[in-house]
């Protein structure tokens, strides 16, 4: 008896065991994101019903950190399975080993429409010819102006020039005590301050970095076009109508910003359209039943250049993942049709595709009229400075001459030499 | 002999773990400050470059402000007003007045709450504190000590001030507990013995109460000069180096070479000189200072 009750115990046992080992237990992949959680939650939740035998763990970083930290961890064998990068950021995770070549994924799983059908796929490519990453969104930044404050300092059109816009930011300023043009003139390592500066010399037909003809790169700025630009936007914080605490403020969704306009203390920022869609999500919930006093616009271009860029960011697979095809499989839902319409709406898809489909609406007119006046950051990420090193040296220089630190043509000079050291000798 | 072997076997672990997590880190970041390791080529590995990092720091441009703006600002100064506010507070908690009204209890529960707020909260708070429409901002105005909002972090007149205020309100609590204890430590005798003579309240505290503080505050001094030295968090929090490069201290910079400009070999030579003036320092300070205090007390 006793071992008939044994033997069944055992068999119990063995059945159980085997049992859960048919279950399998579901493979567990992180996805570090950058920006709020409650933009991918659904989709995140929508994956995983989709396919019960993956859990996709989600990681936060701010933006200010998740390129060194992410390089850091995969230079010692560590890091989350999929990344949220900036388009810029690709080129040299490749270089540096630290993301997974797409290639293969993309040819026996194709992504959408096909890896065509995206958008800045010279910056996908790494200098191997590999994909190291799938462009995933794709931005632009533009203008954004409060339509009651403008009508109070007596501006009836948006501004074409710089100067138009210095001395209607002025006028709102000296007309309603409200700021004019208050933008982050901070110096971080990431600061906004760098689009600003770039978007001003596009528009004057002219690049910090530009590729010559030989297949070179070389500094495409003089001494006095740095001056001349950190000398304009200068004159705001000079004259008051961009405060002095924005010398405090780096980041384009920097909180004191957002709340100005949305509380119409400001009359003019600049950003990419999430950070706009949040200012006019609160106004509205400050607001109620309200109509919008907002409106987009581009930023000057003269002559019909270049002001503004073609940004975005790209999913990337982690070199170090242990679970490629997972992650592969996370990458290709992100990047569908169904997230951008039902899930991740605060950002533009980096499909023509799916971006052909999108409704801008009244007030993002200005973002969709700024596309045409876009480039991509072509040779900046593919020179041999690293986009972060150029990035973090412009902040600083702008930081130093905006604050008075030192003279513009000083820091000008320093910035120039700076990043003279990085470029190659000349043959 | 045996008591030889007997101190060297209990004194090997300790000496091991330091070895281990002192000595092996030291020389591994001193091998890489002669090389022009990078951060996104660290599977490659650096090339020898001898003492090329160490002479491009020395030469570079921002080097002198860096340095003044490390030892003057970020240390000398926050460590001589952290130790005399600290006495002072606790010299105040020291006081009968006080027990009396049996508020010195309250007040080292009040001190522990700046000290136990972690550093980024303690810089949260007070950027909220100091921003342009915050409560500072606004009882300055009020006041009508000033007219316009005063840009705390991006007026150079102001922000280094504004830094060591935070680094303060956060460390001092420490300082003033530990000299509060010391302060118990003093024998009533020696205050009733100097009343007799008829000492007045400044030379009871000159001659009585600051000589039994004094191997503490030589302690606590020494402490305090190397956190402040070498602090990263409250300038990185409250200004990440700026407005422009003007609040930038040594452990900033060390910051924004590794993991902004990649510089791992570059970085690493930065943190080879502040190591060497930290111990050069402390050799100093014990040799020509402590000592002579010490041996004076005892």
């Amino acid at each position: 008896m006793m071992r008939r009750i044994g033997a069944a115990f055992v068999m119990i046992v063995a059945t159980l065991g085997l049992a859960r080992h048919a279950i399998a237990d579901p493979v567990t992949i992180t996805f570090r994101f950058n920006d709020t959680e409650a933009e991918v939650r659904g989709a995140i939740d929508e994956f995983q019903r989709k396919n019960p035998d993956i859990k996709v763990e989600l990681q936060r970083i701010g933006w200010r950190d998740a390129r060194n930290q992410f390089l850091r961890e995969a230079a010692v064998g560590g890091g989350p399975d999929v990344v949220h990068s900036a388009q810029v950021w690709v080129k040299e995770m490749g270089k540096a080993g630290a993301a997974l070549p797409l290639d293969d994924l993309i040819k026996k799983d194709p992504p959408g429409k096909g890896f065509g059908d995206f958008v800045a796929q010279d910056l996908a490519r790494g200098d191997d010819g590999h994909i190291y990453g799938l462009p995933w969104t794709t931005d632009t930044f533009a203008m954004v102006y409060r339509t009651d404050l403008l009508k109070q300092a007596g501006i009836k059109d948006l501004p074409k020039t710089w100067e138009e816009l210095r001395n209607d930011s002025l006028q709102v300023f000296r007309k309603t005590g409200k700021t004019g043009f208050g933008f982050p003139a901070g110096s971080s390592a990431s600061g906004a301050i760098w689009f600003l500066a770039n978007f001003y010399w596009w528009s004057h037909g002219k690049a910090l970095i530009v590729e010559k003809s030989d297949g070179s790169y070389a500094i495409g700025l003089t001494a006095k076009d740095v001056a001349d630009c950190m000398k304009y936007f200068k004159d705001y914080l000079d004259k008051g109508d961009n405060p002095k605490s924005n010398l405090a403020a780096s980041d384009a969704h920097d909180p004191g910003i957002m709340r100005a306009l949305a509380t119409g203390n400001q009359a003019m920022g600049a950003m990419p359209p999430n950070t706009y869609k949040e200012i006019m999500q609160a106004y509205a919930d400050a607001n109620p039943g309200k109509p919008m006093p907002f409106v987009s616009g581009t930023f000057p271009h003269p002559d019909d250049t270049k002001s503004s860029m073609i940004g975005g960011r790209m999913l990337v697979i982690n070199a170090n993942t242990k679970h490629p095809a997972e992650a592969w499989k996370f990458v290709r839902y992100m990047a569908s049709q169904e997230v951008f319409s039902k899930y991740y709406r605060t950002q533009f898809p980096a499909q023509t595709s799916l971006l052909k489909e999108v409704d801008f609406g009244a007030p993002l007119k200005g973002f969709a009229q700024q596309f045409e006046f876009a480039r991509t950051w072509g040779p900046y990420a593919s020179g041999p400075i690293p986009i972060g090193t150029m990035w973090n040296a412009t902040g600083r220089a702008f930081g130093t001459a905006l604050s008075g630190q030192k003279p513009p043509e000083e820091a000008a000079k320093a910035l120039l030499q700076e990043l003279e050291k990085d470029m190659p000798a000349k043959r | 002999m045996r008591n030889r072997l007997f101190i060297t076997a209990m004194l090997a672990p300790t000496v091991i773990l330091l070895l281990l997590f002192y000595g092996y880190p030291i020389l591994a970041n001193l091998r890489m400050s002669f090389t022009d390791l990078s951060l996104l080529g660290m599977k490659r590995g650096g090339s020898w470059v001898g003492l090329a990092n160490y002479r491009e720091f020395f030469r570079s441009g921002g080097f002198g402000h860096i340095l003044f703006n490390t030892l003057v600002w970020l240390t000398a100064t926050s460590v001589i007003i952290r130790l005399i506010l600290g006495l002072g507070i606790a010299v105040l908690l020291n006081t009968r007045a006080l027990k009396q009204l049996r508020m010195a209890a309250l007040g080292r529960f009040a001190l522990l709450i700046p000290w136990a707020t972690p550093p980024i909260v303690a810089v949260v708070i007070w950027r909220f504190l100091l921003e342009r429409n915050g409560a500072v901002n606004a009882a300055l105005i009020w006041l009508g000590i000033v007219d316009q909002p005063v840009a705390f972090f991006a007026d150079m007149r102001t922000v280094w001030p504004s830094i060591v205020v935070i680094m303060l309100w956060n460390t001092v609590p420490l300082i003033a507990l530990s000299l509060l204890s010391s302060l118990q430590t003093v024998p009533h005798e020696y205050y009733e013995a100097a009343e007799l003579d008829g000492a007045t309240h400044w030379q009871k505290f000159r001659f009585v109460t600051l000589p039994f503080l004094m191997p503490s505050l030589l302690v606590l001094g020494l402490m305090s000069v190397f956190w402040s030295f070498n602090n990263f968090v409250y300038v990185w929090l409250a200004t990440g180096a700026g407005p422009g490069t003007f609040t930038n201290v040594l452990a900033t910079e060390v910051y924004l070479k590794a993991f902004i400009d990649f510089r791992l070999g570059y970085s690493s030579a930065i943190g080879m000189v502040m190591a060497t003036v930290m111990g050069a320092f402390g050799i100093l300070y014990l040799r020509l200072v402590a000592r002579q205090q010490l041996e004076d007390t005892l």
